[in-house]
């Protein structure tokens, strides 16, 4: 690759100035960086086979390319090795994709993060946890390829905490919010042939989220059983207030029971978009709805979400434990914002 | 000196030349749109606006849009309709 790199270039004393230095220009999340050398910028471009001056994306939002070069940068601040970077170009393509829409979930007072969801072949190769302490700290691939997605909107699209991320609370899956599905042990189908991929294809989905909402059934044996108890929780959390969309986690042993009863994904969501329905009269008496109650809202029933594929089922997190989570998506409804799927391609192929 | 050489990851977002119409002189016998946002009583902000426009400014008319969401730009019918039926309008975050 001989393709010159344009970024702007600052020579400091050592490596402990670099860090420093990257914190005083205001590049990092609050975490120290690595400082993005030339070499280490060029082998995250050969790694993906992408050219520096490859225009990634465009955010229309904010009149912003996001070149393969400055992707590279920040994948490297964040601490990805080069076969990240395939990864961190997939899920920035989703954020620009229309469906994702941007402007709203990046700077919403809603304070959603980027989750990311990684399928296929890559997920195991790479080492992307998809067990114990799921959405924890421990894994490279987990940590810095979102991180590496969190620092291109900051750096590179203009997302900045108190400027254009306006989150009110946000969480802590702003520094990076990552998961892989649980495929080895998974007995359903894989989100992303779900999604209209090949099993053998390895692809990234992209929500705009709230934290992961845990939920505990210790009790049940059968697939009902476990899935009322999160019905019970997710139709009363804290923002139904027109989530596009929801992930539900289900980790090893609510997998199992709920697999042993033989209900496929499509049975679970089915369910799930069912028993979350909340009478228009509770929203109205819970005053997160406008209006006095009338007869008719006893028994107008409202679902949190369009359609039962509105609820995205992921097998993942550690094998023992009666715990599993449910993630709301980002507030604004369908037309604001919805997942976004794409495939993680090897350009050097 | 040996030193250590780092890469900008920073970008100067693309300049775009941002053209305002120019202001009328006065409200008077215009046409106001108003772009409601969804947020909840932004209508009723706007409803008031608009009242405000005709009894004190002297608008002769005001029509109202909704936008999909609080969040994207008001959708390609709106501008349409507003270009061909409106003279100013009044669009904000009504939250």
């Amino acid at each position: 690759m001989t393709t010159q790199l344009t970024s702007k270039r600052y020579v400091v004393e050592d490596l402990s100035h670099a860090i420093e230095f990257c914190y005083q220009q205001g590049w990092t999340d609050g975490l120290p960086v690595v400082p993005p050398t030339e070499q280490a910028v060029r082998a995250m471009l050969d790694a993906a086979g992408l050219e520096p001056d490859k225009e990634v994306c465009f955010i229309t939002n904010r009149q912003v390319a996001v070149s393969a070069e400055k992707i590279a940068v920040n994948a490297v601040m964040a601490g990805c090795l080069p076969e990240h970077m395939p990864v961190v170009v997939a899920a920035v393509e989703a954020l620009a994709d229309p469906k994702w829409g941007y402007h709203g979930p990046a700077a919403s007072t809603g304070g959603a993060a980027v989750l990311m969801i990684v399928n296929g072949p890559i997920a195991g190769r790479l080492g992307f946890n998809s067990g114990d302490n799921l959405f924890g700290p421990g894994w490279r691939s987990n940590a810095t390829t979102g991180r590496a997605v969190r620092l291109v909107m900051r750096n590179v699209i203009g997302t900045m905490p108190g400027a254009l991320d306006r989150g009110t609370v946000g969480h802590p899956g702003k520094y990076s919010y990552v998961i892989a599905e649980n495929e080895a042990e998974s007995p359903w189908t894989p989100l992303h042939v779900q999604r209209g991929f090949k099993a053998e294809q390895s692809a990234v989905t992209v929500l705009a989220a709230e934290g992961p909402h845990q939920f505990y059934n210790q009790l049940s044996s059968t697939a009902k059983g476990v899935l009322t108890s999160l019905c019970d929780d997710m139709k009363h959390h804290g923002s139904t207030n027109g989530q596009p969309q929801y992930v539900v986690v289900l980790a090893g042993e609510h997998m199992r029971t709920i697999a042993n009863d033989g209900w496929s994904k499509a049975d679970i969501q089915k369910f799930v978009y069912e028993n979350t329905q909340n009478p228009v009269a509770h929203i109205k008496r819970v005053e997160r709805l406008a209006g006095t109650v009338t007869p008719q809202d006893e028994t107008t029933m409202r679902p949190l979400v369009a359609s039962s594929e509105d609820v995205l089922v992921v097998a993942a997190g550690g094998r023992a434990g009666a715990f599993s989570c449910y993630i709301p998506g980002w507030a604004g409804g369908k037309k604001s914002s919805q997942s976004v799927t794409k495939l993680i391609q090897d350009r050097r192929i | 000196m040996a030193g250590f050489e780092i890469l900008d990851p920073t970008v100067e977002p693309r300049k775009q030349p941002l053209t305002y119409v120019p202001r009328p002189d006065s409200l008077k016998g215009k046409r106001i749109g108003l772009i409601e946002n969804t947020k909840f009583n932004s209508d009723n902000l706007l409803v008031r606006i608009g009242e405000i426009l005709k009894n004190e400014y002297g608008v002769a008319e005001c029509k109202m849009w909704r936008k999909h969401n609080s969040s994207v730009p008001a959708h390609e019918e709106i501008i349409e309709e507003a270009r061909r039926g409106v003279d100013c309008i009044v669009a904000g975050i009504g939250d």
